[in-house]
């Protein structure tokens, strides 16, 4: 253990360390890498799964219109709670300037499938037929497929 | 311990590499646990009202897949009337749409059902390679 002789007032150690800094950042990144996912206005729901699945890009736009079922039959629309008679006109109202008129549905894999029904209804009242059924990734590895 | 003498002249600046490593994996797991959150889903389509008054012939070509609630057992499922196990359901489905052209079915579930048995037929339906599945909801089956 060398001691740096330091004369007082004379020379100013800069050997700053590095080390516990980035450590500080490192920790600090991870904390904002956990809590930003959970930020996006999602309702919490335990997706079905599925072998057939394909990947559906747009469901993570700033934009989607992502309609949630949750287990105990409520409906959400993006965060926010909705009753299905008020589905129609606002998923028409957000739908009005997107070019390509595609809904995603995320339902609890045990919500009540007479909801769902409804809720796919409510959907159908907007006009829109195309409806993406989101579930979970099946088998995957951490491979970006 | 070898120390490299840092003396106000001969600066010789021996890096630890341990932290640097440690620093190193830690970002590498940190992004190998990001990156796979990709949404992943089943297209369908809801079956939208005829636009004119006439009737819609009800085509019998089409194929219905039906998921009937058996209370607390197993559901039963049916293909267009003829009733099927689970397990040969989508090898019958593979088997029927093999030889056509337009790839449609239709899923129809009973509403006490959980959701994940209906989704579970949607997924065979995908898998017999079956494009085009539309939902037969209440408000379908009456409004048309």
């Amino acid at each position: 253990m060398g001691i740096n002789k330091r004369d007082e007032g004379k020379k100013v150690n800069s050997n700053i360390n590095v080390t516990p800094m980035v450590d500080v950042m490192l920790v600090l990144l991870i904390i904002f890498m956990v809590i930003t996912p959970m930020l996006n206005n999602k309702v919490n729901v335990t997706l079905p799964t599925a072998n057939a699945a394909i990947i559906m890009d747009n469901a993570n736009k700033e934009d989607a219109v992502i309609v949630a079922v949750t287990r105990d039959g409520r409906i959400f629309l993006g965060a926010d709670p909705l009753s299905v008679d008020d589905l129609g006109p606002k998923i028409s109202a957000k739908l009005e300037n997107k070019t390509d008129k595609e809904v995603f549905l995320r339902a609890d894999e045990r919500a009540n499938y007479g909801k769902v029904m409804d809720a796919v209804d409510g959907i159908r009242s907007a006009g829109v037929s195309e409806l993406g059924l989101i579930t979970e990734q099946r088998d995957q590895t951490i491979s970006a497929k | 311990m070898g120390m490299g003498g840092g003396g106000g002249k001969g600066a010789v600046s021996e890096i630890n590499v341990t932290p640097l490593i440690d620093v190193l994996l830690v970002l590498l797991i940190i992004f190998m646990v990001i990156v796979p959150v990709t949404p992943h889903g089943l297209n369908t389509l809801i079956p939208q009202p005829p636009k004119d008054k006439t009737q819609d012939q009800p085509n019998d070509r089409t194929i219905v897949v039906q998921v009937i609630s058996n209370g607390k057992g197993e559901p039963g499922y049916k293909i267009n009337e003829d009733s099927f196990a689970k397990s040969a359901l989508e090898p019958k489905l593979a088997e029927i749409f093999a030889t056509r052209q337009e790839k449609v079915m239709f899923v129809k579930g009973d509403a006490d059902l959980d959701y994940s048995k209906v989704e579970e037929v949607i997924d065979m339906g995908h898998q017999a390679d079956v494009d085009n599945i539309g939902l037969l909801t209440p408000r379908v089956l009456a409004g048309q």
